[in-house]
C-alpha cells in the first residue's frame, strides 16, 4: 500500500488537475517521512514555505535554480524516503555536461513507465510502426536516453540494435577545431550502421541530424533505408526546414519522419506534435503537468510573445523527483500550449539567439 | 521597383527553391534577387548524382558546348534577356558594363572553342583513346583524374567561369558554387548549358553558406577554388584542390626603355576592365627614377570618368558605399610612407543615384622591400617602385603576369630567362602586349587540363 497520495500515482490516460497534483507533490517531497533527503535539507534555507506558498505553477519561479547542485550531491539523497529501501531504480543519468561537471538524476523505473506510455502515444500518433526493430546511434551509459529507449523498443516489441555515441567526446574535438576529426567520428558511426543496416529486419532509425546526413552519402545506404525503414526519429540537434523537406520529399518519402527532443532534467523526453507541415517549425508540447517548459526574457523576468525566441526555463515535478525552475542554456521558441497543457510549448530548441548563425557548429549531438 | 527575381538553385533534378535565401542587392542596396541556398543534404546528393552520371559522347558535348555558348550571349535564359542579364551583373558586382559585356563574349567564345582550350595540355606523347593503333606497341593515354569537379568560384569578374567549361569539354560532371555576390553569370552558364542538352546531373549550381561550402569540394574529385593567400594556405598540402590565388601582375621596366611610346598598354594593363582581375597590373617597377612614370599614370589614369557601372562607358568599379569606404580606409593605411601621385586624398567618389565609384590611385614606393607593390585591391591601384638589376628576380616572385619592358634586349637576356624559369612567375609578356592579353590556346595559370588530367600507358594485342 503506497504511503502516497493518489493523485501522484494516476495510470497514462488520466490527466490529473495541474495545482492540485503540484500540491500533493510538494506534501510528498517536502514531508520528514516521505521527502528526499536533497529537498528535506534544503527545506529549511528557503525564503518561503513550499507548503503553504507554492500553490500554482507560476509559483515555481520562487525556487532558487538548484540543478548545479545536482553535480555534487549524494546520488541516493536523490531519492524520495516513500519509496522505501529498495525503489525499483532505472539508473543515475547525467546530463550532456557540455558546462563543467554533468548534473545527475536518478530516474525510477515507475516513471519511465509512465514516460514510455506517453512517448509509445505521441510515435503511434505519428504512424511509427510496432513490432518491427530499431537502429539507434545514440549515448548511452551516463546518458537517459539509451537506458529509456531500450526499454521503449522492447515495448513495442522489437530488438534493438545500437551504436554508441558519445557526445563528450565530440564536443571535445569541436571545441579544439578538428572539425576533420569530428566527421572521421561520425564516418566511424556511419561504418558500424551500415552492418546492421544490411543484415538486420530494421524498421525504425534513430539518430542525429548530422549522422543522417553523412548515412546519405553513401548511396547503398540511402537505399538500404529506403527499402527497409518505415520511421526515422531524429534527435539532439535541430534540423532545418529545407533539409526536413528534402528527406520527406526526395530522400525517404516514404517513411515517417519524426524527431524527439529530451532533457535530463526533466526526466526524459518528448515526440514532435504530430501534424505539422513542413513549412511550420518542430514543436514540442512537454508532457504536462510533470515536465513543464516556460520560454521567459531573462533580463526581464517574464515571458515572450508567442511566436518569439527566449531562454527555455523546465520544470520537473513528479513523485520520484521534484525539479523546478531550471534555467537551460537554450533559446527556444515559445509556442502556444495544447488545450489543458500547463506553460509553453516550444520550437526551434538552440543553444545560442541566433540559431543560423554560421560561426555556431554543432556536432553530432 | 520590381520585386527581386528568384534564383533558383540547379540541381540533378531540375531546379531547387530553397526556404532560406539570400538577398543579393546593387550598389545602391536595392535588392536585386533572392538566391536559394542549398542545404548540406541536398549538396551531398547532387554531388552523387554527378558521380553516377555517364558523359555524354565527346562529339554531343562539343556540340552542347557550342551551342550553350549561342544561347549564353544571345538567348532569353530562364526570362532573361541578354541585355538585362548584363545590365544586372554589372548592376549587383559593380563591374563596369563594358567589361561585363567582354566576359560573356568571352565564355560564349570559350564555349565554342573549350576543347582546343583542353587539348593545350596534352602531351606531345600521348593518345587520346586506347583503341588508338598506337597501343598496340604502348602508348600514353590521356585520360581524366577523377569525374567530378567542384568550382568555388569567385565574383569579382565573369571571365573566370569560361574556364570549367574546359572540365565539361573533357567529360567531367561539374558542381559550381557561386558567388553569393554575383550568381548571375554562372546561373546563366548552367542554363544554358542545360538548354543546349548538357543532363541536369551533368553540371549543377549550388548556392551555398559559407558554412556548407566545403561539402561541395568534399562531394567532388577535383575543385577549383578562387581566393586570397589564406585560401592558398589553406589548400597548399591537398593535391585535389587547385586555387586560383592573387595575381599580383606586375610589370617591369628596365633601364632605357622608351616608356612614353608603350603608355597606352600600361594604362591599359591596370585599368582594363576597372582593374578588377588577376591579370590587371597592380605594381609597375622601373629602372631608375620612378617618379616621371607615376606622373604620367596619374595623369592618364586621373582622366577616367565616374560613372554608373551599368553605362556604356563606365571604366571605373562601383561598391556600395561603405564598402568602398574600407577599401579605401585599408588603401591609405597600406600607402603610409609612399609618396601618393593619384588618389592620396581618398579615392572614392559616391554616385547621385546609390553606391560609389572606386576611382584610381597611383602611389610611388621608395623601394621593395616594404612590399608595398604586394598590396592587390579591386580596382586601378597601382604601386610604381625602383628596381635594381641587384634586386635580381626577387621581388619579381609570386606574380600571374609579369610583362617587361626593356630597355637593351641583350643586356636583359639573362633577367627573361631567369623569369621564364622562375616557378612563381605564371607567365612572361615582353614589349608591347598589355597583361591581360589572353588566347584561348595558351594557358592563363598554366593548363587547367594539366591538373585534370593525366597519362597512363596501355599496350594491348
Amino acid at each position: 500500500m503506497s504511503a502516497a497520495d493518489p493523485i501522484l500515482e494516476l495510470p497514462y490516460g488520466v490527466t490529473p488537475d495541474p495545482e492540485e497534483f503540484l500540491r500533493a507533490a510538494i506534501r510528498w517531497h517536502f514531508s520528514e517521512e516521505t521527502g528526499a533527503p536533497f529537498w528535506l535539507e534544503r527545506a529549511d534555507r528557503l525564503e518561503f514555505d513550499p507548503l503553504t506558498d507554492i500553490r500554482s505553477f507560476d509559483d515555481l519561479k520562487l525556487f532558487p535554480n538548484l540543478a548545479n547542485e545536482l553535480r555534487d550531491v549524494r546520488a541516493e539523497d536523490l531519492i524520495p524516503r516513500g519509496y522505501g529501501p529498495r525503489p525499483k531504480v532505472v539508473g543515475v543519468f547525467d546530463s550532456g555536461g557540455t558546462t563543467g561537471a554533468p548534473k545527475r538524476v536518478v530516474m525510477l523505473q515507475e516513471w519511465l513507465d509512465l514516460l514510455l506510455a506517453h512517448s509509445n502515444a505521441q510515435l503511434d500518433a505519428h504512424g511509427v510502426p510496432r513490432d518491427v526493430n530499431w537502429l539507434m546511434a545514440i549515448p548511452s551509459g551516463p546518458h537517459m536516453v539509451g537506458a529509456s529507449f531500450q526499454q521503449l523498443v522492447a515495448g513495442r516489441g522489437g530488438l534493438s540494435f545500437s551504436v554508441d555515441v558519445d557526445p563528450r567526446w565530440v564536443k571535445k574535438i569541436i571545441a579544439r577545431g578538428e572539425q576533420t576529426e569530428a566527421e572521421l567520428y561520425t564516418e566511424h558511426l556511419i561504418d558500424q550502421l551500415q552492418h546492421p543496416l544490411r543484415s538486420q529486419d530494421i524498421g525504425v532509425l534513430m539518430l542525429t541530424p548530422p549522422v543522417l546526413e553523412r548515412l546519405c552519402r553513401r548511396d547503398e545506404l540511402v537505399d538500404l533505408v529506403r527499402k527497409k525503414v518505415r520511421a526515422i526519429m531524429w534527435v539532439g540537434t535541430q534540423l532545418d526546414p529545407d533539409t526536413r523537406n528534402l528527406y520527406r520529399t526526395e530522400l525517404f518519402p516514404d517513411a515517417v519522419l519524426c524527431s524527439g527532443f529530451g532533457n535530463t532534467m526533466t526526466l526524459g523526453h518528448v515526440t514532435e506534435r504530430p501534424g505539422l507541415t513542413d513549412d511550420e517549425p518542430c514543436v514540442y508540447d512537454p508532457f504536462s503537468p510533470y515536465m513543464t517548459y516556460n520560454v521567459i526574457d531573462l533580463q526581464e523576468r517574464r515571458p515572450v510573445e508567442y511566436g518569439e525566441r527566449g531562454r527555455v526555463v523546465m520544470h520537473y515535478v513528479g513523485k520520484s523527483l521534484f525539479l523546478p525552475n531550471n534555467l537551460e542554456r537554450d533559446f527556444g521558441t515559445r509556442i502556444r500550449p495544447l488545450p489543458g497543457q500547463v506553460g509553453d510549448s516550444v520550437a526551434d530548441i538552440a543553444p545560442v539567439p541566433e540559431f543560423d548563425d554560421e560561426k555556431v557548429i554543432e556536432g553530432v549531438y | 521597383m520590381t520585386d527581386p527575381r528568384l534564383l533558383d538553385a540547379l540541381g540533378p533534378s531540375g531546379p531547387y527553391r530553397a526556404r532560406k535565401r539570400e538577398t543579393v542587392t546593387d550598389g545602391a542596396g536595392t535588392p536585386v534577387a533572392e538566391l536559394s541556398l542549398t542545404p548540406r543534404l541536398f549538396v551531398t546528393r547532387a554531388l552523387a548524382a554527378l558521380h553516377r552520371a555517364t558523359p555524354l559522347p565527346l562529339e554531343r558535348r562539343l556540340a552542347a558546348l557550342a551551342e550553350a555558348g549561342r544561347v549564353f550571349r544571345d538567348d532569353t535564359v530562364e526570362g532573361l534577356t541578354y541585355a538585362e542579364y548584363e545590365r544586372t551583373v554589372a548592376r549587383v558586382s559593380g563591374i563596369p558594363l563594358p567589361a561585363v559585356r567582354s566576359a560573356a563574349d568571352e565564355i560564349a567564345d570559350s564555349a565554342q572553342r573549350a576543347l582546343a582550350g583542353a587539348y593545350g595540355a596534352l602531351p606531345g606523347g600521348a593518345v587520346l583513346d586506347w583503341r588508338d593503333p598506337r597501343t598496340r606497341t604502348g602508348a600514353a593515354v590521356w585520360t581524366r583524374r577523377g569525374e567530378v569537379l567542384a568550382v568555388n568560384a569567385a565574383g569579382n569578374h565573369p571571365a573566370p567561369h569560361a574556364l570549367w567549361l574546359e572540365a565539361l569539354a573533357l567529360g567531367y560532371r561539374v558542381a559550381i558554387r557561386p558567388s553569393r555576390r554575383e550568381p548571375f553569370t554562372p546561373h546563366r552558364l548552367v542554363s544554358a548549358l542545360r538548354a543546349a542538352g548538357f543532363g541536369d546531373d551533368h553540371v549543377v549550381l549550388l548556392p551555398t553558406d559559407h558554412a556548407t561550402a566545403d561539402e561541395v569540394l568534399q562531394g567532388a574529385d577535383l575543385a577549383l577554388v578562387y581566393g586570397g593567400d589564406d585560401v592558398v594556405r589553406k589548400y597548399a598540402a591537398d593535391p585535389t584542390v587547385l586555387v586560383q590565388g592573387p595575381g599580383r601582375t606586375k610589370i617591369l621596366v628596365t633601364e632605357g626603355a622608351d616608356w612614353q611610346t608603350h603608355l597606352d598598354m600600361i594604362v591599359d594593363s591596370i585599368a582594363h576592365h576597372g582593374g578588377v582581375k588577376c591579370v590587371d597590373a597592380t605594381a609597375v617597377l622601373v629602372e631608375g627614377d620612378p617618379a616621371p612614370l607615376a606622373r604620367a599614370l596619374a595623369e592618364r589614369l586621373g582622366a577616367l570618368p565616374s560613372l554608373p557601372a551599368e553605362h556604356e562607358e563606365a571604366a571605373l568599379p562601383v561598391q556600395p558605399v561603405e564598402r568602398a569606404r574600407a577599401l579605401e580606409r585599408h588603401l591609405l593605411e597600406r600607402a603610409q610612407g609612399t609618396v601618393a601621385h593619384l588618389g592620396g586624398d581618398g579615392v572614392v567618389e559616391e554616385l547621385p543615384g546609390g553606391g560609389a565609384v572606386l576611382r584610381p590611385a597611383v602611389f610611388e614606393a621608395p623601394d621593395l622591400k616594404g612590399g608595398w607593390h604586394t598590396v592587390e585591391l579591386p580596382f586601378p591601384c597601382v604601386w610604381v617602385a625602383p628596381w635594381n638589376r641587384a634586386d635580381g628576380t626577387a621581388a619579381l616572385r609570386d606574380t600571374l603576369v609579369l610583362g617587361v619592358l626593356s630597355g637593351d634586349q641583350d643586356r636583359d637576356a639573362d633577367l627573361v630567362d631567369a623569369l621564364v624559369t622562375e616557378p612563381t612567375v605564371a607567365n612572361v609578356y615582353l614589349g608591347d602586349h598589355p597583361t591581360h592579353w589572353m588566347d584561348r590556346g595558351v594557358p592563363h595559370d598554366g593548363y587547367l587540363g594539366e591538373f585534370l588530367m593525366r597519362t597512363k600507358t596501355v599496350i594491348r594485342g
